[in-house]
C-alpha cells in the first residue's frame, strides 16, 4: 500500500511511456494527425536494413559507450584518491571538479564547440602559439576526429559525477581495516589492492552501470556540439530515433530505433549486474 | 458592523466581476515564430505588436520565438495538443509549409483573403505559395527573399576582378583568380546543413536547366540516369575542393558570416537580409552583389509565411494581426527589417543603400523563382541530400556517386 504512489508514478510516467513506444514502432505515424496505422515490421526492416545512417549511429554508440565506461570512470577515480588525502583547498577543489555536472549540457556544448573553433579557437591557437600547425584539426568538421572531439568535452563534463560517487565509497573504507593492514607491514599498493579497492567493488558498479546507461542515452553533447554532423558522422542512435521522430515526423522509425537502443540497454546492463552480484555474493 | 460587511462584500463582488470581466475581453493571440539573427527583425516584432495591442485593446500578442529546429519540433509537439499557438511562422511551399497544412494545422484563410483583399496588396510570386495546397489559401506571406553571391570588393579588386560574371564560365574563372591571388573565393558553414547546400542548389539549376531541375527535386525522374546530376555534384566538389575557406564542415553559418567580415573570403552565398547584418556591423560599403548566373530567368529564393492555426480558438483576430503586419503603412514603417524588400507592392522603397537597390533591381530582373532543396524536398530526403552533398564535400563519398546514393535513398522511400 505504502509503495502504490511510487508504482503509479512508475506506470504512468516510465511502464505507459515504454510500452506506447514499442507499440509505436510496429505503426506509421507522422505525428501531425490521427492516422496511426499498423505497418508490422516494416519500420524495423527499415531501420536495420535501408536506412544509410542506421548502422553509423549504432557503430558510434557502441565507441561512445566503450569509451564512456572507461574514461571518465578513471579519471573520476584518481580524482577522488587525491581529493580523499588530507591536501590543502582539498573541498574547493572538489566543487571545482564536480562544477561541470552541474552546467546545463547545451552550455557545456556551446563553449567547447568555440574552443573547437578552427580559425580562433583554443587548441588550434595553442598549437600554432607552440609551432606544431601541422598538429592543427578541423575538431568537429573532420569525421576521423569529430567524435572524439565530442567525447572530450563529455568527460570533461561528467568526470566529476564518477569523482563525487568514488569519494562517497571511499568513505566507506574501513580505517580499522586500513590500520590493521598497515600493521601486518602493507604497502601502498597493497593497501590499495586488497583492502581499498575491494571496499569499492559496490561503487564501481553502480559508477560503472550510471556510465554505460548515461553514454548509451548520449545526446545533448553531440547535439549542441556537432548536430550529428558531419554527413551524419557523429549520429548517436538516442539522437537518431529523436531525429526520425521529432524532426522528419517518422515516430515509427524513431520508435524502433528506441526499441534497439532499449534491447541494446538491457542487453549489456542485466548479465553485468547479475555478475556482479554473483561475484559480491561469493566474496561475502 | 453590519454596514462594513456588506460593503466588504459589495468590494469583494465588485473585484471578482471586474477580474471574470477582463478575463472575458481579454483575448490572447499566440504567435511562434523564429529568433531572427537578424535583429533588426526581431525589434520590429517587438515594435509591431506593442503598436497592434495600443490598437486594439484587450487583445495581447504573444510572441514565443525558436531556433528553426526547435520551432519545427514544438510545433510537432503542440500540433497534439489544445495547446498550440494561434499564429505559426513556416516557408511557403510544399515542403516544410506543405507538411504541416497536409496535417491539417493550417487554417484555410479564403475568407481572410477576400475580406482583407490580400491579393491586391501582396507580390504575386509571394503569394503564389498559398495557391498550391489542396483545399484553399494557406498561410499569409510575411517576407519574400532571395538569395545571391555577396562579394569583397577590395578581394575583387585585389585579384583583379573588375566587373560582377554575367556567366557561370565567368564565376568559375572569377574564382580562379583568386585562387591564384591567395584568396579563398566563397564561405560556407558546413555543420549548419542548408548552408552548402545553397551551392549545390545553385550549380543545380545551372547544369540541369529549369524543367530538369525541377523534375529533380519532385522526384519525378531518376537522380542516377541523368547526367547533370551527377555532374552538378561533380561541378560541387570542384567548389568545395578548389575555392572555398577550409576547413568549413566544423563552423556554422554565423562563423562563416564573421570570416566573410574579416575578410577571410571573397564571397558568401546569403539572403537580403544580410544587408541588415552588414548594416548592424557598419560595413555595407565594403560589400557589393550579384545574382549567381545560372544562366535561367528564375531567382533563388522563398518566402516565409505565417499560418493561422486549425486550433485557434481567435482566428478572426488572428488575421487582424496578420493583416496589420502585411499593411502598407506597417511595411513601409519596417522596411528592411525584414529584408530588402517588402511583401506588400505598394510600398516605396526609397533607400540610398546601394545593396538595397541593388536587390530591388535583381528581385525586378527575374520573373520567377526557386526554391531551397530543403523546401522543395521533403524532410526525410532533405537529410538524405544534406548528408550526400556533406559526403562529397568532406571527400569521403565520390561525387560520381552521389546522385545515385540519393536515388537509392528516394528508391527505398515507402
Amino acid at each position: 500500500m505504502l509503495l502504490a504512489p511510487a508504482v503509479l508514478a512508475y506506470a504512468v510516467f516510465a511502464f505507459y511511456p515504454m510500452i506506447d513506444v514499442i507499440q509505436l514502432s510496429f505503426m506509421k505515424w507522422n505525428g501531425l494527425n490521427a492516422d496511426k496505422h499498423w505497418v508490422g515490421l516494416d519500420n524495423y526492416r527499415y531501420v536495420l536494413h535501408d536506412d544509410p545512417v542506421f548502422w553509423v549511429a549504432f557503430k558510434n554508440t557502441l565507441i561512445w559507450t566503450f569509451l564512456s565506461v572507461i574514461f571518465p570512470p578513471l579519471i573520476g577515480f584518481g580524482l577522488a584518491l587525491g581529493l580523499n588525502q588530507n591536501i590543502p583547498g582539498r573541498s574547493p577543489l572538489r566543487a571545482l571538479f564536480y562544477m561541470p555536472v552541474i552546467i546545463a549540457p547545451i552550455a557545456v556544448a556551446t563553449m567547447w564547440r568555440w574552443m573547437f573553433d578552427p580559425f580562433f579557437g583554443l587548441f588550434n591557437s595553442l598549437l600554432s602559439a607552440a609551432g606544431w600547425p601541422n598538429l592543427i584539426q578541423d575538431w568537429l568538421g573532420d569525421r576521423n576526429v569529430a567524435l572524439y572531439s565530442v567525447f572530450i568535452g563529455y568527460v570533461w563534463e561528467v568526470a566529476g559525477f564518477s569523482m563525487v560517487l568514488f569519494l562517497a565509497g571511499l568513505q566507506g573504507v574501513s580505517q580499522t581495516l586500513v590500520e590493521a593492514a598497515r600493521i601486518d607491514g602493507a604497502g601502498r599498493f597493497q593497501l590499495f589492492r586488497y583492502v581499498t579497492l575491494p571496499a569499492l567493488r559496490p561503487t564501481i558498479t553502480i559508477v560503472l552501470i550510471l556510465s554505460l546507461i548515461n553514454s548509451l542515452k548520449a545526446f545533448d553533447i553531440v547535439y549542441g556540439m556537432t548536430g550529428g554532423g558531419p554527413a551524419q558522422s557523429t549520429q548517436m542512435l538516442a539522437m537518431w530515433a529523436y531525429t526520425q521522430a521529432m524532426q522528419l515526423g517518422d515516430f515509427g522509425r524513431g520508435s524502433a530505433i528506441s526499441v534497439v537502443l532499449l534491447l541494446i540497454t538491457v542487453a549489456i546492463v542485466i548479465p553485468y549486474l547479475r555478475w556482479t552480484l554473483k561475484r559480491q555474493e561469493a566474496y561475502q | 458592523m453590519q454596514t462594513s460587511r456588506k460593503l466588504r462584500r459589495v468590494a469583494l463582488f465588485g473585484a471578482i466581476a471586474m477580474v471574470v470581466a477582463s478575463a472575458a475581453s481579454a483575448q490572447e493571440v499566440k504567435v511562434w515564430t523564429l529568433t531572427f539573427a537578424n535583429d533588426s527583425a526581431n525589434k520590429a516584432w517587438a515594435d509591431i505588436v506593442k503598436e497592434f495591442e495600443a490598437a486594439n485593446p484587450g487583445v495581447t500578442i504573444k510572441v514565443e520565438g525558436r531556433g528553426t529546429d526547435e520551432h519545427k519540433s514544438a510545433l510537432r509537439v503542440a500540433s497534439g495538443s489544445d495547446q498550440g499557438p494561434d499564429i505559426y511562422f513556416m516557408w511557403g511551399g510544399l515542403g516544410l509549409g506543405g507538411e504541416f497544412v497536409k496535417a491539417g494545422l493550417s487554417l484555410p484563410l479564403d475568407k481572410f483573403y477576400a475580406e482583407y483583399k490580400w491579393d491586391d496588396e501582396l507580390l504575386s510570386p509571394a503569394l503564389s505559395f498559398s495557391k498550391q495546397y489542396e483545399g484553399g489559401r494557406h498561410g499569409v506571406p510575411y517576407t519574400f527573399h532571395g538569395e545571391a553571391l555577396y562579394y569583397n570588393k577590395a578581394l575583387f579588386e585585389k585579384a583583379g576582378i573588375t566587373t560582377a560574371p554575367a556567366t557561370y564560365d565567368e564565376l568559375v574563372a572569377d574564382a580562379e583568380k583568386l585562387k591564384a591571388a591567395g584568396i579563398p573565393a566563397i564561405t560556407f558553414g558546413g555543420t549548419v546543413n542548408w548552408h552548402v547546400m545553397r551551392l549545390m542548389d545553385m550549380i543545380l539549376e545551372t547544369k540541369c536547366g529549369v524543367e530538369k531541375h525541377d523534375r529533380l527535386m519532385g522526384m519525378q525522374v531518376s537522380w542516377a540516369d541523368e547526367a547533370c546530376a551527377t555532374a552538378s555534384f561533380e561541378e560541387f566538389h570542384k567548389w568545395t575542393s578548389n575555392y572555398t575557406l577550409k576547413p568549413f564542415m566544423g563552423i556554422d553559418q554565423a562563423q562563416s558570416f564573421n570570416l566573410f567580415l574579416g575578410g577571410r573570403a571573397a564571397m558568401m552565398l546569403e539572403g537580403d537580409w544580410l544587408v541588415g547584418q552588414l548594416k548592424g556591423e557598419n560595413r555595407t560599403a565594403d560589400f557589393g552583389l550579384f545574382p549567381f548566373p545560372t544562366g535561367t530567368d528564375r531567382l533563388y529564393g522563398f518566402a516565409e509565411y505565417n499560418y493561422i492555426s486549425t486550433k485557434s480558438k481567435v482566428p478572426d483576430i488572428a488575421a487582424k494581426f496578420l493583416n496589420y503586419l502585411e499593411s502598407t503603412d506597417v511595411q513601409q514603417k519596417h522596411l528592411g527589417d525584414f529584408g530588402s524588400i517588402s511583401v506588400n507592392k505598394n510600398v516605396k522603397y526609397t533607400s540610398a543603400e546601394p545593396l538595397d537597390q541593388k536587390w530591388i533591381e535583381i528581385f525586378g530582373k527575374f520573373p520567377s523563382t526557386f526554391v531551397n532543396g530543403d523546401q522543395a524536398f521533403p524532410l526525410d530526403v532533405t537529410t538524405e541530400y544534406f548528408r550526400v552533398i556533406n559526403e562529397v564535400a568532406s571527400d569521403t563519398l565520390d561525387p560520381k556517386a552521389a546522385a545515385a546514393e540519393l536515388q537509392k535513398f528516394i528508391g527505398n522511400r515507402s
